[in-house]
């Protein structure tokens, strides 16, 4: 960012700067290189998004011609008059924000000292490095089935547990069978996948750090928990922001990892948000359930906004 | 001290290799070896790949996942490397609210535009066909993509935009050979991030294609483990096809991607 500035000022301190075209080119040119963009959303978003929000104050089950306007009455019926939505959205609430706060604050716990370790010796950096990368770059639905493999009722995990005399933890329905180990076992394939690309971020972060710094805490007598709490934590906390940050959005948007490996599943201990919105908007049939679909989805958008604010102000 | 790390780290390494040990062991036994639980295969067998390679139909699911995320991508780079280019260094009313726009779409939920594009797909007569597959991947990647491709930009000096233009180079020819090449790694970062999440894309293709003929892999993958008793064998010999492409895609672009992915957010 430094050489941007001084490029900047640089280029104004100049006494003559080049000459420039005439200013209505310039903004041609301009317009120019953003036309693909924006027609490209001019077809796909413009639609959706206006439609999709209309589609909120509407009943519709997708086979009529007609929608029939309703008003405020779908996000009511979610929030509080409808006796099964109701619920069945309070519930998927709590586990989307245990979801919310589990997953970033186990990844930075896992990524944080791993990036430390990972600072700290030299041989096999590279290869570890590449190995830590494996979950992310392969996250997605065959990766989902080779943890529901393992994570079966005579899978690979129950095995091991039984073969280090840990058999009482074995789980005989399975880890994704039993509603008490279901969630939590989401919880930390969540976890497992988004801990690559924090550990990538922290490494860097404390390869930036100049090591001057710590020598001199050091020097004057701090200890090692000392150093990392009053000099590295702080220094890391942008990245630590934005890990937090992705993970929050992640937990509100994303549930195709519970889509596929328990679909809400068992009793509805794993439903989500994002998996009730899919759920209302292609699997009730005839049912018209599309503006309720609709209404939950902006509920989630709503949600996204005020989070990212509320987490931007306490931050600042 | 330094014992202690490698330990953790080894310990670690074991973790995030754990599943894909026993995709790669599952994929390699018999249908009855299948229900045993020994991590080695007795008698390890090729027939599982090559029954569910050909069973399945999966060389006609990979060409279309191919064909779908090579048209994602291609389209991701073109469409939002001029925007962003645009938004860096040209100037132009609109140019602020634009870009603002394009980041804040950041907080649209995926699944609350899912229906919509569905609707609007049908309308268009594109639902069901790779095409109606590669326009919302494509829009989609809109915010993070420009963010990312418009802070690389920045961060590349204006003397040499200044200094090309003094040689006669026109707008399209600075963005060509001065910008471009410049950003690469940025740019191969945006390839590594939409190609990942489009080769694995489940949900939108799921609602989207009936037709058997335009199945990606992972709905090819899909049809094995919904039956009543799956194999896993199969399911994990399939798995495993899905995954080792993205795995080399990774290997052969890590250098670029590493240093695209850290120099995007500090930027």
């Amino acid at each position: 960012m430094s050489t941007l500035i001084t490029g900047d000022r640089a280029a104004r301190l100049d006494a003559r700067p080049p000459a420039r075209p005439p200013r209505l080119r310039r903004w041609l040119t301009g317009w120019a290189f953003v036309t693909p963009a924006v027609a490209l959303f001019l077809l796909m978003g413009v639609y959706t998004i206006a439609s999709g929000f209309l589609l909120s104050f509407a009943t519709w089950n997708g086979f009529t011609p007609q929608w029939t306007w309703v008003g405020l009455k779908n996000y009511a019926d979610l929030l509080y008059a409808d006796l099964t939505l109701a619920p069945e959205l309070r519930r998927a609430l709590w586990n989307t924000l245990q979801v919310m706060v589990a997953v970033p604050v186990l990844t930075v716990v896992v990524a944080l000292p791993l990036a430390m370790m990972l600072n700290s010796v030299t041989r096999l950096r590279a290869l570890l490095r590449s190995v830590y990368f494996l979950p992310y770059v392969t996250s997605g639905i065959a990766v989902y089935y080779a943890w529901r493999y393992v994570l079966q009722p005579d899978g690979a995990i129950n095995l091991l547990l039984g073969s280090l005399g840990l058999g009482s933890l074995a789980q005989p329905q399975g880890w994704l069978g039993n509603p008490d180990t279901a969630l939590p076992t989401l919880i930390l394939i969540l976890v497992w996948s988004s801990v690559p690309v924090a550990t990538l971020l922290y490494l860097s972060g404390l390869q930036a750090i100049d090591g001057n710094v710590i020598e001199a805490a050091q020097i004057d007598g701090a200890a090692p928990r000392h150093v990392l709490r009053h000099i590295i934590w702080p220094l890391l906390r942008p990245i630590t922001i934005a890990i937090v940050l992705l993970g929050v959005r992640d937990a509100l948007h994303g549930f195709q990892i519970f889509l596929i490996m328990t679909n809400g599943g068992p009793g509805g201990h794993t439903d989500v948000l994002g998996l009730m919105t899919y759920r209302l908007s292609f699997m009730k049939g005839l049912a018209p359930t599309l503006g309720v679909a609709s209404a939950l989805g902006w509920l989630l958008f709503a949600g996204a906004v005020l989070m990212t604010l509320a987490f931007g102000r306490r931050v600042r | 001290m330094r014992r202690f790390a490698y330990l953790g780290l080894i310990a670690y390494a074991l973790i995030s290799v754990y599943p894909f040990v026993w995709m790669v062991s599952g994929a390699f036994k018999s249908r009855t070896e299948i229900l045993e639980g020994d991590l080695l295969p007795r008698e390890p067998t090729l027939d599982t790949l090559i029954t569910t390679w050909g069973q399945l139909h999966f060389f006609d699911y990979f060409l279309n996942s191919l064909k779908v995320t090579a048209m994602t991508v291609a389209g991701v780079l073109v469409v939002y490397s001029l925007a962003s280019y645009a938004f860096a260094v040209l100037d132009f009313p609109g140019r602020r609210f634009l870009y603002w726009f394009f980041v804040a779409l950041l907080f649209v939920p995926g699944i609350t535009v899912l229906l919509p594009v569905v609707i609007l797909e049908k309308n268009l007569g594109v639902l069901g066909t790779h095409l109606g597959l590669v326009l919302p991947f494509v829009n989609g990647t809109a915010p993070l993509t420009v963010l990312l491709l418009t802070n690389s930009f920045r961060s590349i000096p204006r003397e040499l935009r200044e200094a090309a233009r003094s040689d006669g180079a026109g707008e399209a020819r600075i963005y060509w050979s001065v910008y471009l090449p410049l950003s690469k790694p940025a740019h191969i970062t945006i390839a590594v991030l939409t190609a990942v999440p489009t080769w694995n894309e489940y949900v939108l293709t799921r609602v989207s294609i009936s037709d058997k003929a335009l199945y990606t892999l992972p709905l090819g993958l899909e049809s094995l483990i919904s039956s009543e008793v799956p194999r896993y064998n199969e399911v994990m010999a399939a798995s495993l096809i899905i995954v080792l492409p993205v795995i080399a895609l990774f290997l052969l672009l890590q250098r670029y991607f590493v240093t695209g992915l850290v120099g995007a957010i500090k930027g």
